[in-house]
């Protein structure tokens, strides 16, 4: 499902960020991704989501060359992908129920069409109660959680998530990513970047530890 | 492309416009003056245009007859002339007219009694009106005329036409030029509004791209935006141009009674209303057009 190939990444003027990069994430595998703050992690994010485009090297997702990808296919791309940011990228101006339909309204589904599935989704995040209100009127927990039913709610075969308990009590950060490895379960390739060693630890999940631009694969 | 994705686009615009209130209206404002300007002297020009077209009577050729001209070769030419581009009259003046409208006007009544006979010619006077044709067509005209075998010499000011003429061309051009600039300074408010419209939006920008966005889904509300503001912008210059010309019509009236005429202006026709605003919806749509491709360059990964 994800495929890096001796991926380069380097900034120009800067340091290789990535060097010579090779993992290989099979479709339906849940993956947890460390390493210290400035190890790459959210680099390697970025040119998953085409965020970022690979300096040398082959990264394929779903089949999708990247690193050839033209710009005018990008948008197809990330529409099979669900991302979770640590800061939740939320727009304060609409409410939850918004935030949650737009991945499917830039997919141009109606409003009729998306109305079960932005439902579905803020159910499976436990926020259905919550559809009206504004994102401002959220705790932290709850913000994170909208943020997570947006990335799923077009249920994309891969699910991204940078730092997602970044800013969470450890009550919540593990509601969180027993979320995670609730949709891995039903099928979808999950990567998870945290530097958090209790969840790691806890979740008993493949790792791989990202430094020095290069990775490791930890039991 | 679905009709819900464009409704949708522009229900976001007219929120955007709606949540402020206040630079919307400026905006339209701002725009329906720089429309308004250029319209008004179109229309102006317009309306000297007309008047210059009924001083039919100041521009005339006169055509001296020989004196064996039968009345049927004068009906003929009278005719022929009639016929002629920019002719608005023809006027026959027999030897017995023309002897007293000389004695009336040139006041040397013993001179012409000591010929003993009339010396002047019979001739005819054609009006024309001054703007349809140019100075160098009426000089063909005048030559062809000239040549007819019952005319024995011509007589006109074409000067006076190239004058006027000129100055028409002159008048026109420089609204011209002033159209455009306008038109340009309206595309460069648009851009600017729409410009800071990203950036107040930069954010939904961001995570719209995120999510999987087009860039003609990210695009379509500041079109329609530019697009909404034009139209309105076009019917408020429409209404500046109607009530200008409605305040300016008193005076005109007044000035026009002193020369012993009427003179009604003629504001925008309907059809000449609706093309204002067609255009004015064009330039926002394009001056949106043109910031969007350029800002968000800057702004979509």
């Amino acid at each position: 499902m994800i495929e890096f190939i001796n991926v380069t990444k380097h900034y120009p003027g800067r340091r290789h960020v990535l060097r010579e990069l090779n993992l290989h994430l099979d479709k339906g595998e849940m993956v947890l991704l460390t390493g210290p703050s400035g190890a790459g992690k959210s680099t390697l994010l970025k040119l998953l989501t085409r965020l970022e485009a690979v300096s040398h090297g082959t990264l394929r997702v779903a089949g999708v060359d990247l690193a050839t990808l033209r710009r005018r296919h990008i948008p197809a791309y990330r529409r099979r992908v669900g991302v979770v940011f640590q800061d939740h990228k939320l727009l304060m101006d609409r409410n939850v129920y918004d935030n949650v339909a737009l991945t499917l309204q830039v997919a141009g589904m109606s409003p009729r069409q998306l109305d079960n599935r932005v439902r579905a989704a803020l159910d499976k995040v436990g926020l259905s109660e919550h559809w009206r209100e504004f994102p401002a009127t959220l705790s932290g927990g709850e913000q994170q959680r909208v943020g997570i039913a947006r990335a799923i709610v077009h249920t994309p075969e891969i699910l991204l998530a940078d730092e997602p308990t970044g800013n969470l009590d450890p009550e919540l950060s593990n509601d969180i990513l027993d979320m995670f490895r609730d949709f891995y379960r039903h099928g979808t390739t999950v990567l998870v970047a945290t530097h958090d060693q209790g969840q790691v630890e806890r979740m008993r999940l493949r790792t791989l530890h990202l430094a020095h631009g290069q990775l490791q694969e930890r039991a | 492309m679905s009709i819900h994705i464009r409704l949708q686009a522009l229900r976001n615009a007219r929120n955007t416009l709606l949540r402020q209130p206040i630079a919307t209206l400026l905006t339209i404002i701002a725009l329906a003056v720089v429309f308004a300007l250029p319209v008004g002297l179109f229309t102006a020009l317009s309306n000297i245009q007309q008047l210059l077209a009924s001083w039919h009577d100041q521009a005339q050729i006169s055509l001296y007859l020989h004196s064996d001209a039968s009345p049927q070769a004068i009906a003929q030419l009278r005719t022929q002339l009639r016929q002629s581009p920019g002719v608005v009259a023809v006027r026959y003046v027999d030897k017995q007219q023309a002897l007293t409208d000389f004695q009336r006007y040139a006041g040397m009544t013993a001179a012409i009694q000591t010929l003993g006979e009339n010396p002047l010619p019979a001739s005819l006077i054609v009006e024309l009106n001054p703007l349809a044709q140019s100075p160098e067509q009426l000089e063909q005209q005048l030559q062809q005329w000239s040549h007819a075998a019952i005319v024995s010499s011509a007589q006109s000011d074409l000067k006076w036409v190239a004058r006027l003429q000129a100055i028409v061309a002159l008048g026109t051009r420089a609204v011209y030029i002033l159209a455009i600039l306008l038109a340009l300074g309206a595309v460069l408010v648009m851009g600017n509004t729409i410009r800071l419209h990203i950036e107040q939006r930069r954010d939904e920008i961001e995570i719209s791209s995120l999510v999987g966005a087009t860039r003609s889904f990210i695009r379509r509300p500041f079109l329609y935006q530019g697009l909404i503001q034009g139209i309105f912008a076009g019917f408020l210059a429409w209404a500046i141009v109607a009530v200008a010309f409605a305040v300016l019509q008193g005076p005109v009236n007044h000035l026009a009674s002193l020369y012993g005429t009427q003179f009604p202006l003629r504001a925008l026709s309907p059809l000449e209303g609706f093309l204002l605003v067609l255009i004015s919806a064009a330039l926002g749509w394009l001056g949106s057009l043109l910031a969007v491709g350029r800002h968000l360059d800057n702004t979509v990964s």
